[in-house]
């Protein structure tokens, strides 16, 4: 079943492209933030906030929106890109990230900015939270749903098992995981920094139904995306094979650029990428 | 008149019943710590609002921030420690970074396990939980102090912490009382010195003051039943009219409630303070009383230290 046609899926990829302008539009020459990890999950929030998710920019507190946990909050400059193009804030607050008393922290702020959902940096956070929305949302029978993206070296965080145990135990099917699998953290490979393989034998074995997705790949992210749960009254779980830094041509799987201080040439390098790729998409 | 010993675990337990009869947004989340913290009877009445997450004592604060944000309004109580020290990041970033309406309930705290040791004790919770911007801390004297919390807490928008023991406590206070969070209440007037209790051990700081009234010494006695915000008026008040103040609590002094008075009134009013409570130590373990006499918090010892700290005339004796 062809969940898009080929005029959607262009257009889908165009805000892709977008969004990751308005990433590299909040690093100005000399202003640092965590590309690599942001980047690598602009398709999976593409495909969330522009296809998938109900959510309602003119009324962010709607109670019955879907919700979206950003538990790898350092990710936050593709949310900020993100909620912006979607139309919850203006595009100009983005060139105040780095300022000070910005509401663009480096790590986001559910009072600061409309959309947010949730306090996320210190890295094992995220799910519990998640875990507790869907388990409300279920109390109340309101039928939203609760997405999250978890980064890969984020899972070494003992706390993520227990969340994992407890949506499992509570059969939190409502919730929709994606692991944004870029393989690198701070220290080099995430297999070698802190080994997690077999990763999906491993959610499964936590009770959750797992898929595993090129995560820069539209039609595989709506395909799961929208059709959850997996199976009824298990959580379900996406792995999504990314690339860290996709987009930019010189940082692209390179570890340097988890956190970059960004540079004139730099970024000018990286607006020929993003117009290249508006061209390829046509 | 024979004093009423109250069990405090029970009380809470019903107190969250009658206050959830009233809001149906209250639910329990229990890490395998329910049945210990009285809420058998809530379990039994409230089956659905009642969540088991077994011994998961960092995920339970994440899903109880979580569960506030849909505008569920979570109790979760367990043993003090196993919620304040091991979950602090959670307990800082998910309930008051993010400013949800979470109550968590440390019980069995301070020395109340003086048998199994330091593991199980919980004598820096008021130290830590009160460096979180915006957390209520509340540190109830007695039973009644307990059911005014838990309604108190039930209707604060915000996170609560309070802190409650085990053994049975007698009641002190008058059922018909006005419970403010933030504001305490002068038990006993006096001149002489003013004697600042809280929490479980404020029983033994009522028997410190009428111990010293025989012995002609009129202490100022005051239930500071709330930590955060601190009763500043009343504190300020209290130090100006007696000069002298003793603070009374079953935790470390270390950034405890003692600290909390010493460090509004040195740059307010600066007057001599002697904090009565733990000192920088891992407890030994035993008998619940005896430890307590270990740490000098009965009530004749307490009263003991503050006949010698009257007599100190040169700062440098205090």
């Amino acid at each position: 079943m062809e969940l898009i046609n080929a005029a959607e899926k262009k257009e889908l990829e165009r805000v892709a492209v977008r969004i990751r302008r308005n990433v590299l539009r909040m690093l100005k020459p000399g202003r640092s933030g965590h590309i690599g990890g942001a980047l690598s999950c602009v398709d999976i929030l593409t495909a969330l906030y522009f296809k998938v998710m109900r959510v309602d920019p003119q009324n962010p507190g709607w109670r019955e929106r879907d919700r979206f946990v950003l538990s790898a909050g350092h990710k936050c400059l593709a949310l900020y890109g993100t909620l912006a193009e979607r139309g919850f804030f203006d595009h100009r607050i983005l060139d105040t990230y780095g300022d000070h008393c910005t509401k663009l922290g480096g790590h986001p702020d559910m009072h600061k900015i409309p959309g947010i959902e949730t306090n996320t940096g210190a890295l094992g956070h995220g799910l519990s939270i998640a875990g507790g929305m869907a388990m409300g949302l279920k109390m109340d029978g309101i039928g939203s749903r609760v997405y999250v993206i978890m980064g890969d070296g984020e899972l070494a965080e003992g706390s993520n098992w227990e969340a994992a145990a407890a949506a499992s135990h509570h059969r939190l099917d409502n919730l929709l995981v994606f692991v944004d699998r870029n393989g690198l953290q701070i220290c080099g490979p995430t297999v070698a920094v802190m080994g997690y393989e077999p990763l999906d034998k491993r959610w499964e074995a936590f009770g959750w139904r797992v898929r595993v997705i090129n995560g820069h790949d539209m039609d595989q992210i709506l395909a799961h995306a929208t059709n959850i749960p997996f199976e009824r009254g298990k959580p379900s779980l996406v792995i999504a094979n990314t690339i860290k830094s996709k987009g930019v041509s010189f940082a692209e799987g390179k570890v340097e650029y988890h956190y970059w201080k960004a540079t004139e040439d730099g970024l000018a390098i990286a607006e020929r990428d993003l117009q290249a790729a508006e061209e390829r998409i046509g | 008149m024979m004093e009423t010993l109250r069990d405090p675990r029970k009380t809470f337990g019903e107190a969250l019943v009658a206050a959830a009869e009233k809001n149906p947004a209250i639910v329990a989340l229990s890490a395998d710590s329910s049945s210990g913290s009285g809420l058998t009877p809530f379990q039994k009445r409230f089956p659905e609002r009642h969540i088991e997450f077994g011994i998961m004592e960092q995920g339970i604060i994440g899903f109880a921030a979580g569960l506030a944000t849909t505008g569920k309004i979570p109790f979760v109580a367990a043993i003090a420690p196993f919620v304040t020290a091991r979950p602090f990041e959670m307990f800082r970033n998910d309930l008051g970074y993010m400013r949800q309406n979470v109550k968590v309930v440390g019980r069995s705290a301070g020395l109340t396990y003086s048998d199994l040791g330091a593991t199980h004790q919980s004598l820096d919770d008021i130290a830590i939980i009160r460096t979180i911007p915006g957390v209520t801390v509340i540190n109830p004297g007695d039973p009644v102090d307990i059911v005014k919390a838990v309604q108190a807490a039930a209707e604060h928008v915000g996170p609560v912490y309070i802190k409650i023991g085990s053994p049975p406590m007698p009641v002190l206070m008058d059922d018909a009382y006005p419970f403010r969070i933030g504001k305490g209440v002068i038990m006993q007037d006096g001149n002489d010195v003013t004697l600042i209790g809280t929490g479980t051990v404020l029983s033994k700081a009522a028997a410190a003051a009428k111990l010293l009234k025989t012995k002609g010494i009129n202490a100022r006695l005051i239930n500071l039943h709330t930590i955060k915000p601190l009763d500043t008026e009343l504190i300020l008040t209290a130090a100006r009219e007696t000069g002298k103040i003793v603070t009374v609590e079953e935790g470390y002094v270390t950034g405890g409630m003692g600290s909390c008075v010493a460090e509004f009134l040195s740059a307010e009013h600066p007057v001599p303070i002697r904090m009565i409570g733990v000192n920088d130590r891992f407890v030994e373990p035993g008998p619940y009383e005896e430890v307590l006499a270990l740490c000098g918090l009965q009530g004749a010892q307490i009263a003991e230290t503050v006949e010698r700290f009257l007599e100190c005339k040169h700062p440098l004796q205090y």
